[in-house]
């Protein structure tokens, strides 16, 4: 039986064991992560479909109302923050440190505050996930988001601190690579999240 | 063809792609809206 064809120009014959020839195992995890993580939102945008198309629920509910402008700040904060964190990956893409570092911090520092600003919302939005579907819908896809951006702080934080201890370089920045393409989903998610829950 | 788990660079140009056609697509349901 012949050996299985390898892309990988340093192996010869089958691939690795528990490697794949086609994608580097951080890739590939990250890949993986990111498909469960859009199940368990999909799972949540049905439970919205449910309330809200079949079975016609108003939306906003009676006496409620929604801050879609201070939303769409924090949209554009999010948005934001993945431009700085682009910038930090071209600047260390081309051996510029000091962008990466102003970059990193900036996407942080935006990430962080897009946090604050949706934990002052649900605190003055005027109605709790008890209160209505529209409640528990609201705060489980804000929250289930708001618990990414979470993940994504962490792992900006610690992608910082690496950044200033000058652990990346143009020819080794996968650590910074991985995290963003996780940041930049979740900067989607919010997209879509917003659109629908706040706009439409 | 756009692979955004290739590299951070094609995940950040689906992430603008997606939020203009998103954006787009609810500017013309809410005129439709006011419209109709």
């Amino acid at each position: 039986m012949e050996a299985a064809s390898v892309t990988d120009s340093e192996h010869h014959g089958p691939p690795e064991a528990h490697r794949s020839s086609r994608v580097e195992p951080q890739m590939l995890g990250m890949l993986l992560f990111i498909i469960s993580e859009v199940m368990i939102f999909g799972a949540f945008f049905t439970a919205y479909f449910f309330i809200r198309v079949v079975n016609s629920d108003p939306w906003p509910a009676h006496g409620t109302e929604l801050p879609k402008i201070v939303a769409g700040f924090n949209t554009a904060i999010l948005l934001s923050s993945s431009l700085t964190l682009h910038w930090a990956l071209t600047s260390v893409k081309n051996g510029n440190r000091t962008g990466l570092k102003a970059g990193m911090l900036a996407t942080f520092f935006l990430g962080a505050t897009f946090l604050f600003v949706q934990v002052n919302e649900y605190i003055h939005v005027g109605f709790a996930p008890h209160d209505s579907a529209q409640g528990s819908i609201f705060y489980g896809l804000t929250g289930l988001h708001g618990a990414h951006v979470t993940i994504g702080l962490i792992l900006l934080g610690i992608v910082t601190v690496r950044a200033f201890r000058g652990h990346y370089s143009a020819e080794e920045h996968r650590g910074v690579e991985v995290p963003g393409i996780y940041w930049h989903f979740v900067d989607i998610m919010w997209v879509v999240v917003y659109s629908t829950v706040y706009l439409l | 063809m756009l692979n955004p788990l290739r590299s951070e660079g094609e995940a950040f140009r689906l992430l603008v792609y997606v939020a203009v056609v998103i954006f787009a697509i609810v500017a013309i349901v809410l005129v439709a809206r006011a419209v109709f």
